[in-house]
């Protein structure tokens, strides 16, 4: 519906960085120190729970920038991120079986759970890293393009648009706890025994992953920085705040919603891949509708629209939810929500609030609401 | 699905055993020689055969006082407390008690070298059954009569259809004579007659039924259906007959289930729908007002089994109120320490609300269990009325369905004709101009979430005698109430209404066919290709932006 | 021939008629003012010029036969046809400058971009502004943005909604100065506006529009004369 829209850049590059980058020397710093933790991992080889806690902390952030790009600098909330995440998890957790039973020819759980001679045909192929990872990233830009299609294209936004991307992980979920979608119904797929040909368990693959996830942190936040600084960026900023005037000004918005949103849709999926070696499982609960919710608190609490907030947000929120979920796995849900409320009304730039020292709740402020 | 009684079309039933009345059904009083038929069960194998069959031959007819003397003696016999002495028989209190009464005369007697009489396998089988027609006839009790048609059931061929004819004009309880009805259809449906089969084979089709299917189909394996050409005849038009009442029946029962269903989805949506077509405001914690709501009912209904357990069973109707209160002053609780704070940032007010939702469900956990909860089903939701097939009306879903259509009249009565629902509309359409009129629009988002919020905790009270009750419960209703808030359009009830029943029927009408994912799935994707054409849902009005 | 043609326009809300048949025509080098009371549709007509609300019938056509009504709001601001908002409609976190850009429009080659980014800065006087958030400018100096968001894409037709509404007599003496630089001659100005000393120091002529029809059209000193326009604004 929006003719030919060039998204290319074409305005000259902002000379300085707008208000909503006064967190860029932060984030410059949270790079210098994901890939000063790499490095750590690799060099002083610290106790293999911790290196995985890593990992699984810069799968969250991945996660967290990728919704980020959407919430924070397009105005779109999407609260079925899982769904990406899971579908990466998904083909991640299928390539790993394959190709371990490829390599030990000890069938899969899941062949004998479903009573398989072979595994069936769409898993062919799957035994190829570079195949799965293009089939994941494909599939999670296919099926998002496909939705965000049907949504822009009619202007379907705001909680509208978050509550029907709610439906759409809910009803995955729903599905993927099916046995006969051949992906390990309500036991999901476990199992994972090779990497690359490589043994798993051992503590070098535990580092190698999460050394891996943290590179690909920080290439993922190098690049989204790139993205929204660029003109594309500040079209996407123009779009999240008025979209309607946007187009009068001749720009599609709905390509540039749909461009985004598929690409953080990759980013998702990204993630997903880099989780499951590290939790050695996948099951339909990473779609349940909370999970993608969380990842939204994620944000908030860090700070939406700066892509320090969500990976601050994402670590912040998982460590405390690890340490927590095992010490006092009663008080968590308590303590999540009690977080979220002193966030939403007290903080409403997330944490980074603090640190700017900016401590003025909204109901200290006098006055009507604020925009 | 419907328990215990009512697998039967009263209509059909009726018919049948009309038909079936080709002979009075009454007793025209046949003498019963009690002396004769106790030394005959004094006597060898088949003159107890003999005596025990010409009985049930005439139990139809004979006197209840003789009948129930029958089965008394019947009964002795089998407990070995039958003693014959000479040409008459003694009952004994116990096997082996030295004094017992003349079975014949009621008189006492001493027992002092009576023999109790040996029973056969088959005699005993024969025994036993005409004990238990005895029972059936005359046992004042319900569980005592149900016992003996147990009893008769199994050796059904021996027992004449009269005998299960007097039973049923004679039975007083409602689901005891469906039993019997049933029993007796069975007894004719393998009978030895022809014609009386195939009586028997219309009389089962007038009254259709997955039973009544699967006990025609049943007949499909007689050789008669090779040999018989009428037979056959017969048994295809009936088969067909019932196959196509009870997809009818199934049908109905179908969108019944989807009417009740929806009818939840209204009430958990039509809150929703006024709050945010007023604030803008995704409540994510619907599902919780529902939750609260349903636990309110669960405490009135235990302080009433403490307090007045003479009105336990009024329970429901006395939760309303208390459930709307519950989860209206819970709603504006959250409204005024939170929500309020939050208007005009509607994805931030999401995000507190589904803050709460886990603060409700995980409260609610630790304080009262995440077990299922368990409620006394009073009469007036337990059961229900057989209409056609197997469609049963049950109470429990036209409970919800009329608790639906009152909350449906409330809900506009007081939306167009109160003070209050005037300044919803106003507040809703403009909210400046409404300020600008001395609308004190806080106050009205206050009373209208606390008023959206109450309609879910009713929800929680119409859906208690259908759905389990447990901490994380609104989790099942939240999506498809917020498909309902888009499909229908914001801040119109109309529009709320159309579409819960929309969504509510596709749920229960898709399931059957291709399971309950697929329903949400082609639920979900024909709302996403409807919002294509109608973005702003069924019935928004179009405005000037 | 005419820059923008409209006719027999008719949107209809409900059952309320906003514009009724309404047939209109703005020749090239125009300043044309449509003026009416509240609700007869003036607004209405610059969504539907805008592609914002789509008609019930009618066309819209620009001068070389472009039929706006079947065309996406993007599309029609491509097509030359850019709008300046009742409220002001700048983009609060980006710069002055970046909301001339964003004004360029998408299909605006870098070299031209530059000239016309410093053209617009300098003929709205905000070249001391050029690099603040457009959320920290004042009122006027939002209205004075926008319109230098509109010239920078150098449009064919240009449509002002209310451009002076709540600006001080300052304000809307050198908002009459920089429409007076608008004007071209291959460029059709369409402003809508209550004030009607503005309108008669900035328009050609007048359309005066009520309950969604042409009521009067003409020259602004006839209007005042004429006997309809006197009822319907004095409501005589």
């Amino acid at each position: 519906m929006s003719g030919a829209v060039d998204l290319s850049p074409r305005i000259p590059a902002a000379r300085r960085i707008g208000p909503v980058f006064g967190g860029d020397l932060l984030l410059a710093g949270l790079v210098g120190l994901i890939l000063a933790s790499a490095l750590g991992l690799v060099l002083l080889q610290p106790a293999p729970y911790l290196v995985n806690m890593i990992g699984q902390l810069a799968a969250f952030a991945i996660l967290a920038v990728s919704l980020d790009l959407v919430w924070g600098y397009l105005g779109i909330l999407s609260l079925g991120h899982g769904l990406f995440f899971a579908i990466g998890g998904y083909v991640c957790a299928m390539h790993l079986l394959a190709h371990a039973y490829a390599v030990t020819g000890r069938a899969p759980d899941l062949m004998q759970f479903m009573g398989w001679k072979s595994l069936p045909a769409y898993w062919t192929g799957l035994t190829s890293a570079p195949y799965a990872l293009a089939l994941a990233l494909g599939l999670a830009v296919a099926v998002a393009f496909a939705f965000g299609l049907a949504s822009f294209r009619s202007r379907v936004n705001g909680v509208y648009f978050s509550i029907i991307s709610q439906a759409l992980v809910y009803v995955a979920m729903l599905l993927m706890f099916r046995n006969d979608t051949g992906l390990g119904g309500n036991n999901g797929m476990t199992g994972f025994d090779v990497l690359f040909g490589w043994p798993m368990g051992t503590p070098g693959i535990a580092t190698g992953l999460a050394v891996a996830t943290l590179v690909a942190l920080a290439g993922v936040l190098a690049g989204a920085r790139a993205l929204v600084a660029s003109p594309l960026g500040r079209r996407m900023l123009a779009c999240r705040d008025d979209e309607a005037r946007l187009r009068t000004l001749g720009y599609g918005t709905t390509r540039l919603k749909l461009g985004i949103w598929c690409l953080s849709a990759a980013i998702a999926a990204l993630a997903g891949i880099l989780y499951v070696p590290q939790v050695g499982i996948i099951n339909p609960r990473v779609l349940s509708p909370d999970l993608s919710i969380e990842i939204a608190v994620w944000v908030a609490i860090g700070g939406m629209g700066r892509l320090s907030g969500a990976v601050i947000g994402a670590v912040a929120v998982n460590a405390l939810k690890f340490w927590l979920s095992a010490a006092l796995p009663e008080a968590w849900p308590f303590i999540l929500s009690g977080l979220v409320l002193a966030v939403v009304l007290g903080l409403p730039n997330g944490l980074l609030d603090l640190a700017t020292l900016r401590l003025k709740p909204t109901w200290l402020r006098r006055g009507g609401p604020r925009p | 699905m419907v328990e215990g009684p009512g697998r039967f079309g009263l209509a059909g039933l009726l018919v049948w055993i009309a038909s079936l009345v080709v002979q009075p059904a009454l007793a025209t009083a046949a003498p019963l020689d009690r002396g004769a038929f106790a030394a005959a069960l004094c006597g060898d194998g088949a003159a107890q055969t003999r005596s025990v069959e010409s009985f049930l031959g005439i139990a139809s007819e004979a006197e209840t006082s003789d009948v129930a003397w029958a089965g008394t003696a019947l009964r002795a016999l089998l407990d070995r407390r039958f003693a014959c002495l000479g040409e008459t028989a003694l009952l004994l209190d116990r096997a082996g008690a030295a004094e017992g009464v003349d079975a014949a005369t009621g008189a006492a007697r001493p027992a002092a070298g009576g023999r109790s009489p040996v029973l056969g396998l088959r005699q005993r089988a024969l025994v036993e059954t005409a004990s238990g027609a005895a029972v059936l006839l005359t046992a004042p009790g319900v569980e005592a009569r149900r016992t003996g048609l147990a009893t008769l059931e199994r050796r059904i061929a021996a027992v004449p259809e009269a005998l299960l004819l007097r039973a049923a004009s004679a039975e007083t309880d409602p689901g005891l004579r469906l039993s019997l009805a049933a029993v007796a259809q069975s007894a004719a449906l393998s009978s030895a007659d022809p014609a009386r089969r195939l009586a028997a084979i219309r009389a089962v089709s007038e009254a259709p039924s997955g039973a009544a299917r699967s006990r025609l189909s049943a007949l499909k394996a007689d050789p008669a259906y090779g040999t018989d050409p009428a037979f056959r005849a017969t048994l295809d038009a009936a088969l067909a007959r019932v196959e196509r009442a009870v997809s009818i029946g199934d049908g109905l029962a179908v969108l019944y289930n989807g009417l009740s269903f929806a009818s939840i989805l209204f009430m958990a949506a039509a809150g929703l729908a006024i709050i945010f077509g007023l604030m803008g405001v995704i409540n994510l914690a619907q599902g919780e007002f529902i939750m609260i709501g349903a636990y309110a009912t669960y405490g009135v209904q235990e302080a009433l089994r403490r307090l007045a357990p003479a009105w336990l069973d009024s329970y429901l109707l006395v939760a309303i109120p208390v459930a709307f209160l519950a989860s209206a002053g819970v709603g504006i609780a959250i409204e005024a320490l939170i929500l309020r704070h939050l208007y005009r940032r509607p994805l931030m007010s999401l995000l507190a609300t589904w803050a709460v939702s886990l603060f409700l469900i995980n409260g609610v956990r630790v304080a009262v269990g995440s077990q299922n909860l368990q409620f006394s089903m009073p009469s007036y939701v337990s059961g229900g009325v057989p209409l056609y097939a197997d469609f049963v009306v049950t109470w429990n879903r036209l409970f919800a369905i009329a608790f639906a259509a009152v909350t449906l009249v409330l809900t506009l009565v007081i939306l167009k004709r109160t003070p209050l629902g005037l300044d919803i509309r106003a507040v809703t359409q403009n909210r400046d101009m409404a300020a600008c009129l001395g609308i004190r629009t806080r106050r009205v988002d206050r009373l209208a979430f606390g008023f959206g919020s109450g309609l879910a905790g009713l929800a929680g009270v119409a859906l208690c005698p259908i759905y389990s009750v447990n901490p994380g419960m609104g989790a099942n209703f939240i999506v498809d109430s917020f498909m309902v808030v888009v499909l229908g359009g914001v801040g119109t009830v109309v529009g709320t209404l159309v579409a819960a029943l929309g969504i509510g029927g596709a749920n229960v009408l898709i399931e059957p066919l291709y399971g309950a994912v697929a329903a949400k799935v082609i639920v979900l994707a024909g709302i996403i290709l409807f919002l294509q054409r109608r973005p702003e849902g069924l019935f928004a009005v179009r405005r000037r932006r | 021939m005419s820059a923008l043609v409209i006719d027999g326009l008719t949107v209809v809300f409900g059952a309320f008629r906003a514009l009724d048949g309404l047939s209109l025509a703005v020749d090239p080098g125009e300043v044309r003012a449509v003026i009416g009371p509240n609700g007869a549709g003036k607004t209405t007509l610059l969504d539907a010029i805008t592609g914002i609300t789509r008609p019930k019938s009618g066309r819209i056509h620009l001068g070389d036969g472009l039929d706006l009504t079947k065309r996406s709001e993007a599309e029609i601001a491509r097509a030359g046809v850019r709008r300046k908002f009742q409220k002001p409609s700048v983009f609060p976190a980006l710069t002055v400058r970046e909301n001339l850009s964003l004004g360029c429009g998408p299909g605006c080659p870098a070299a031209t971009r530059s000239a016309r980014l410093a053209a617009a800065l300098s003929e709205t006087g905000l070249e001391g502004r050029a690099d603040v958030p457009a959320g920290a400018l004042a009122h006027g100096e939002k209205q004075w943005l926008e319109i230098g968001m509109v010239l920078a894409s150098e449009p064919r037709v240009i449509l002002l909604d209310e451009p002076v509404a709540g600006l001080s007599d300052a304000e809307t003496a050198r908002t009459a100065e920089i429409i007076g630089t608008l004007r071209r001659p291959d460029r059709a100005i369409l402003v809508i506006e209550h004030d009607m000393a503005f309108v008669e120091a900035v328009a050609d002529r007048v359309t005066v529009l009520h309950e969604g029809r042409t009521l009067f059209e003409g020259g602004m000193a006839q209007a005042r004369a004429d006997a309809r326009v006197i009822e319907v604004f004095l409501g005589r």
